[in-house]
């Protein structure tokens, strides 16, 4: 009992309940995907999995098409995001913390319910679903994603070094282009980052936004895995868009020394 | 003559007038009926909870087509209803826009909900549709444009009379006071740009919300159907008298949020507090490790999660859903928490055990009255993470029939339409949400106020 109390006050085993909890329930089932992409229903070893994928049309069409509808979701969300954060930090524009609270606001509304209204304000508007739609839902569901933490950054950012490029000469486009946005890159890694990663994992928008029309690699994830035969396919779709995310993770951490996330 | 702002204010009034009035205009087009009935776009709808056990007449729109296709969709409209045997076909008219309708009655009875079948809506009697024609007919948009029309025209009445009283304050200035007001607006005129664009982006942004919002204050059941103002919805909502699915499914939502925050806010807390002791290389092993979840997507963590109960053969329900969304909260309460720690004098724990109190003791007097801020945002963190969650409620709740907001509306909308008890709850939401957003930034800039 003593020990058990000396145990206990070191603080620092009070993190032990928690790192067996994701061990168990983060590490484990990741590990878990890959043992199943490499396994069959029987659990024996087998690349069978992986050779379907690569002669699945559908399954690299998908994919190919997911990853290209995240990059041109992302870089709207960039175009439009950009100079809406700019102008927000702007230090003698008025009223910017309403306006961020106001883009902020609709990232805590469900975003499935976000995009049935979006589809029922195309359909009022006569506007067709399908691939535009498709990015338009998108956008508007990331764009606060975007323009926060490159918003934060801006707004972080030394203004002096601003003034001294002025008071160097320099005119109001190479101000911007040659210092502020080299100050603001970590923002926008990790906006980025923040856009790329649910993009392309995304999988019940964009059945919603193009009446089932699209699909894109998170849905074709989503059908394999709830079908049990085709469950270890599944995997073996999961763990290539697991790839993605680290690659894309590694991406942002790389740039992204400096804090300008969400949290 | 130099341009000042008022200029630019006198533009913007009459441009706001030109465009109320074309507006105007607008609302009162007769819309063309635009159901979609035929082909692929047509929309599925479910009957009705309270239509079961009756006959009901199935009031299908077709635009007006050649006889040939006329004959093939009737034939795809009877196939779906399995447990319908057939229609027959008791009215037929063509209305004014130029649309044939036709009536059906079923013989047999509907027997649950659920049906899918290709109509727009289905009604007990004709009379019934002939009360709401014009709502099915017109797609009533006229009403909306409307309004927005009115609010132009008070937007631009508004701006004008502030720009003739503007210039008559003017008039009565010197001539040093009139050119130090006009530097000082060309100062400010750059940004009107700048604010127009972020005042459009967040019309685009709103517009679908405004739509929710303002159709929850009507009783159609589809959205962008206005049959009049009703607070029907909310009073269905309060009393209950909303559909058993939602029910079960706030219900559902709300329990599985409070289990999730509790939870995750006890163990991140005692997990910050291990972290914030541990030697730097474990604390960083430890950090990479609550990282994990955050950096995951929603798929990812919910197709682990699965693939882990299945291969445990767990069957899947609430429990693996409480589960799932302690795993993703925790990080976020390990993160609200570690700042508050840090802050905090650390000798103080160890000054108490010295003191004589138990580990217990030291924590509930020392510990926790510090670390309590962080711990409550963690908890408001993991509550709205819990509420918002989609993708890995999806993967883990098993297909015993369990629901949250989320799933639910997301069945909801692949069925066809959204339950019209939905949009009042989420305009409440909204209204929480807006109001707690704006009490945080006037605290916030309170305290910035006194330092």
């Amino acid at each position: 009992m003593n020990k058990l109390v000396q145990i206990f006050s070191s603080r620092r085993t009070w993190a032990w309940p928690y790192i067996a909890f994701m061990a168990m329930f983060v590490v484990l089932p990741l590990i878990l995907v890959g043992f199943y992409a490499f396994t069959d229903i029987h659990g024996e070893f087998t690349l069978r999995n992986f050779a379907k994928f690569f002669t699945h049309s559908e399954a690299i069409q998908t994919f190919l098409y997911s990853l290209m509808i995240a990059v041109f979701n992302t870089a709207i969300c960039l175009l439009i995001g950009y100079p809406a954060a700019y102008i927000m930090a702007q230090e003698d524009f008025k009223t910017p913390k309403v306006m961020a609270m106001l883009f902020i606001l609709p990232m805590w509304i469900n975003f499935l319910l976000r995009t049935v209204a979006t589809v029922e304000l195309f359909n009022m508007c006569g506007l067709p679903l399908g691939e535009g739609a498709l990015l338009f839902g998108l956008c508007y569901d990331y764009l606060p994603f975007m323009i926060y933490p490159i918003y934060n950054t801006l707004q972080k950012m030394d203004n002096s070094l601003v003034e001294a490029a002025q008071d160097l000469g320099a005119n109001r486009w190479t101000c911007f282009w040659k210092v502020i946005v080299p100050l603001s890159m970590p923002g926008v890694y990790s906006g980025i980052v923040m856009v790329f990663m649910p993009t392309v994992s995304t999988f019940a928008i964009a059945e919603l936004l193009t009446h089932n029309n699209i699909k894109l690699f998170g849905s074709l994830i989503q059908d394999y895995i709830t079908t049990t035969d085709l469950l270890n396919y599944g995997a073996v779709l999961s763990l290539v868009l697991l790839i993605i995310i680290a690659l894309t993770s590694f991406f942002g951490d790389h740039d992204n020394k400096e804090e300008g996330g969400l949290v | 003559m130099r341009l000042t702002i008022s200029d630019f204010r006198l533009a913007i009034s009459g441009l706001l007038l030109i465009f109320s009035l074309s507006t105007f205009a607008q609302s009162n087009l007769t819309y063309e009926l635009r159901v979609g009935t035929t082909g692929e776009n047509a929309l599925l709808a479910n009957f009705p909870e309270s239509y079961a056990g009756e006959k009901i007449n199935i009031m299908v729109s077709v635009e007006r087509l050649e006889d040939g296709e006329l004959d093939f969709i009737f034939s795809n409209i009877q196939h779906p209803i399995s447990n319908i045997q057939s229609f027959d076909s008791i009215y037929s008219y063509s209305d004014e826009i130029g649309t044939f309708w036709t009536v059906w009655r079923s013989n047999k009875e509907i027997k649950n909900r659920g049906q899918r079948v290709r109509v727009q809506n289905a009604y007990k009697t004709f009379e019934e549709y002939v009360r709401t024609n014009t709502a099915v007919a017109k797609r009533s948009t006229g009403w909306i444009w409307f309004v927005f029309a009115g609010l132009l025209l008070i937007a631009g009445i508004v701006s004008t009379i502030g720009y003739i009283a503007q210039r008559r304050k003017e008039r009565l200035l010197t001539p040093v006071e009139q050119e130090t007001l006009r530097r000082k607006r060309m100062g400010l005129r750059r940004h009107y740009g700048s604010q127009l664009y972020l005042w459009l982006l967040l019309l685009v942004l709103y517009a679908p919300i405004a739509l929710i919002a303002v159709f929850s204050f009507t009783k159609s059941k589809i959205l962008g159907n206005w049959t009049g103002f009703s607070f029907d919805l909310y009073v269905n909502l309060f009393t209950g008298k909303a559909d058993a699915g939602l029910n079960s499914a706030i219900w559902y939502t709300v329990v599985i949020a409070l289990i999730a925050a509790v939870v995750s806010t006890i163990l991140g807390t005692l997990a910050a507090i291990g972290i914030y002791n541990m030697r730097a290389r474990q604390r960083k092993m430890v950090s990479l490790l609550n990282s994990v979840p955050m950096i995951n997507p929603d798929i990812i963590t919910g197709i682990s999660l699965f693939l882990l109960f299945v291969a445990l053969g767990v069957s899947q329900g609430l429990a693996t859903v409480c589960i799932a969304h302690v795993v993703f909260c925790t990080p976020y309460v390990v993160l609200s928490v570690l700042p508050r720690l840090s802050r905090m004098n650390p000798n103080t724990y160890e000054a108490a055990l010295d003191l004589g109190a138990t580990p217990a003791q030291a924590l509930r007097m020392v510990m926790l009255p510090e670390l309590w801020p962080g711990m409550l945002s963690g908890f408001i963190l993991a509550l709205t993470l819990s509420v918002d969650d989609f993708g890995v409620t999806f993967f883990t709740k098993g297909s015993g029939g369990l629901e949250t907001l989320s799933t639910f509306i997301y069945s909801d909308a692949r069925k066809g339409g959204l339950t019209p008890e939905l949009r009042p709850l989420f305009t409440i939401i909204l209204l929480v949400m807006l109001s707690v957003l704006i009490y945080i930034n006037i605290r916030k800039s309170k305290q910035e106020e006194k330092k």
